[in-house]
């Protein structure tokens, strides 16, 4: 029976409504799902402006370079998006599409040149940074920020750039780190943290353990009460029921029904059954029936002896 | 034509030929594998011990097992061979949650919807995973090797495999055929360590009949069971997930093609891939280790000690049981996942002292919470240590 609740938003929405809200609640799935390869991920990591005896690019020249940092998980393309000084000119360097070389891994970093040499190759920028105060990275459709920053003076050789890769506030860098992390922290693999400070594994026992049970208790305790709601809710439906089957009356009247333990059993019983009836052995008995049919072609001497070759008499 | 050249060209040619073929690399490691995959096939033709798993791994052997010449791209290990392709699937962890979308969709909870105590048992089984941790670090292993080995005794064959591959995938193989091997021999294994820890009035002990659950609560049990155990442990999300949506797909009612093509087709293609692509795998010259032979040990030490946390976790809750509520010791061995072989067990251990106690219902309910249980202790271990 369909309820009033039912009724309402079947008339209210008709057919086409239904299908659209299926569509907009698959495309709110998608569209989160779908965040984690997208340009916006990328971040202004680190810049050099006024580079005099740093790092040096593939000629041999130093310029000013920016660091990019892909903050996700999946390998992002940067191609398409705009670099650019200028706020009011946000699409100025074009990145170059089709560049195998803009697919940025995760979570790594890609150095642009600031030296106004666009035919050093895809990552050489037509403009220098020398006398300005601003940086902004623009997505493919050439109007969202994906990200930018207004910095101060700068002072020869020494970066500005975030505390840590792709999060956290800009600053004068102690150490240059372009095409590497910004926080050069040593971070030990886990195998080796629990190695020293859990040599024999009961910390982790415990731990582990005490998750397990806790996901299984917690289950445990929704599923005891929904089986007692599920009880209650029968025992309260039973209540509505006018008349019992035939099966289910007895001649006293009382309800016999056949416990869930039997039912199982039987099933159980009948399933063992049929697993050791089925083989596929076949038992090398030949049973030769007597046929009702007493005469067949495929019997008939006539068919199955050669005939005599017969002298024709001239 | 100079008779002499022709017979030293022809004696080249079968020299060539010689080297080409498999009695020219033979080593006494590839005769011993050969005997593994020889005996595995003997196991699971012979004495039906899990077959379909120990016939695909046990030909895999074979299979991985024939020296050959280096370089003709037909070796598991060789990049861009077909058997390289289809191990892809299990050195990136693939086939296991296919594998547990269909147990998903094969498995009826209902047996620990009406009796959710149940789920308990299912996870104090998972002390065997733990207690083969302990002792694999104690043995100088790495805890990332360990957390691999220790998984063994979860008795899933699938988060055996998917552990190893992102935690120890040198190990891979190793652990693989451990965890599939002592989940064949659950029927030898477990009854004397039940027979051991039980008394004879335990094993007499009669459960009552499992209530029957109704459709909406087969229903809400995979959202719940999601939603629950991916929110604490979320790096079970591709085993839990899985599991949970395959389900779905029987519970539903609604989606009955996609629950058959789950729970048939498509496991029988997973289960043949996975189970000819980790035999193949073993490999002598990768295999045959002084750490395989340790991981072995470990590994069935872990399924002692499971069964040993199963029963001993029924025998302790038992004391906080009244009388008729109480919970008979031989379903905990079923707390491993080994589904549905280890609740076979409890059945035939039960019927061995009383012929009228079926405890087959009452041991799938711990069976089915070891298969979340080891599924959540190996997202424990992958979220401490990848």
């Amino acid at each position: 029976m369909i309820s009033i609740a039912q009724r309402i938003f079947n008339a209210c929405l008709g057919r086409f409504g239904r299908q659209a809200l299926a569509a907009l609640a698959v495309a709110g799935l998608w569209l989160p799902a779908a965040q984690g390869q997208r340009t916006t991920d990328f971040r202004l990591n680190e810049f050099m402006v006024l580079n005099q005896t740093n790092y040096e690019d593939d000629f041999g020249e130093r310029s000013s370079w920016i660091e990019v940092f892909n903050t996700s998980y999946g390998t992002v393309d940067i191609g398409g998006c705009y670099l650019s000084d200028d706020p009011a000119n946000l699409k100025k360097y074009p990145i170059p599409k089709g560049d195998v070389l803009t697919s940025i891994k995760p979570r790594q970093h890609v150095i642009f040149w600031a030296d106004n040499k666009p035919t050093h190759g895809t990552f050489h920028l037509n403009f220098r940074i020398d006398d300005t105060r601003f940086l902004v990275l623009t997505s493919s459709d050439g109007r969202t920020i994906i990200d930018s920053v207004t910095y101060p003076e700068q002072t020869p050789d020494v970066s500005y750039g975030r505390t840590e890769d792709g999060v956290g506030a800009w600053h004068f860098c102690e150490r240059t780190t372009p095409s590497t992390n910004n926080s050069l922290v040593q971070l030990e693999a886990a195998s080796d943290r629990f190695k020293t400070y859990d040599p024999l594994g009961i910390a982790m026992t415990i731990t582990a353990m005490s998750v397990v049970f806790l996901a299984l208790i917690l289950l445990f305790i929704i599923f005891k009460n929904v089986g007692k709601t599920a009880l209650w809710v029968i025992a309260f439906r039973g209540r509505k029921i006018p008349k019992e089957s035939p099966a289910q009356a007895t001649v006293s009247g009382e309800k016999q029904q056949p416990s869930a333990g039997a039912v199982f059993a039987a099933i159980a019983y009948a399933l063992r059954r049929y697993e050791l009836e089925m083989s596929e052995l076949e038992s090398n008995v030949l049973t030769i029936n007597k046929v009702a049919k007493a005469y067949s072609p495929w019997s008939s001497k006539i068919y199955t002896l050669r005939e005599r070759p017969n002298k024709k008499s001239k | 034509m100079d008779i002499n050249s022709l017979f030293v060209f022809l004696g080249e040619n079968l020299s060539q030929f010689f080297s080409y073929t498999s009695f020219s690399h033979l080593t006494i490691g590839h005769i011993i594998m050969m005997g593994w995959g020889l005996l595995f096939l003997y196991l699971a033709i012979r004495h039906e011990f899990e077959p379909m798993l120990l016939v695909p791994i046990g030909f895999g052997i074979l299979i991985g097992n024939i020296p050959f010449m280096a370089g003709l791209k037909i070796g598991i290990y060789e990049e861009g061979s077909v058997l390289n392709i289809l191990y892809f699937g299990v050195v990136q962890g693939i086939y296991p949650p296919l594998i547990f979308l269909g147990i998903g969709a094969m498995t009826d909870f209902s047996a620990l919807i009406s009796n959710p105590k149940l789920m308990l048992i299912g996870a104090a089984a998972q002390l065997g995973i733990f207690g083969a941790y302990m002792v694999a670090l104690v043995l100088g292993f790495m805890p990332s090797e360990a957390a691999a080995i220790g998984i063994i005794g979860g008795a899933d064959g699938p988060t055996a495999i998917f552990l190893s591959s992102r935690l120890a995938p040198h190990l891979m193989g190793a652990v693989a055929i451990s965890a599939y091997s002592y989940m064949a021999l659950v029927p030898v294994i477990q009854p004397p360590v039940m027979k051991l820890l039980t008394s004879r009035r335990e094993r007499l002990i009669r459960m009552r009949a499992p209530r029957a659950v109704s459709h909406l609560e087969k229903v809400m049990f995979p959202i719940i069971g999601l939603l629950l155990t991916c929110l604490i442990v979320p790096s079970g999300l591709p085993l839990l997930g899985m599991l949970f949506f395959g389900n779905l797909l029987k519970e539903s009612g609604v989606t009955r093609r996609l629950a058959e093509t789950a729970r048939g087709p498509l496991i029988d293609i997973v289960t043949i891939l996975i189970g000819l692509t980790v035999g193949a795998s073993t490999q002598a010259t990768t295999f045959l280790t002084f750490d395989s032979v340790r991981i072995f040990l470990l590994g069935a030490a872990s399924f002692v000690v499971a069964t040993f946390g199963g029963v001993m976790f029924v025998k302790i809750f038992n004391l906080f049981l009244k009388e008729g509520n109480k919970i008979n010791p031989l379903i905990g061995n079923a707390g491993v996942s080994a589904v549905p072989d280890s609740a076979r067990v409890s059945q035939v251990i039960g019927l061995q002292y009383d012929k009228t106690n079926h405890l087959l219902m009452h041991a799938m309910g711990p069976n089915v919470a070891g298969v979340i249980g080891s599924a959540v202790a190996a997202g424990i271990l992958l979220g401490f240590l990848s």
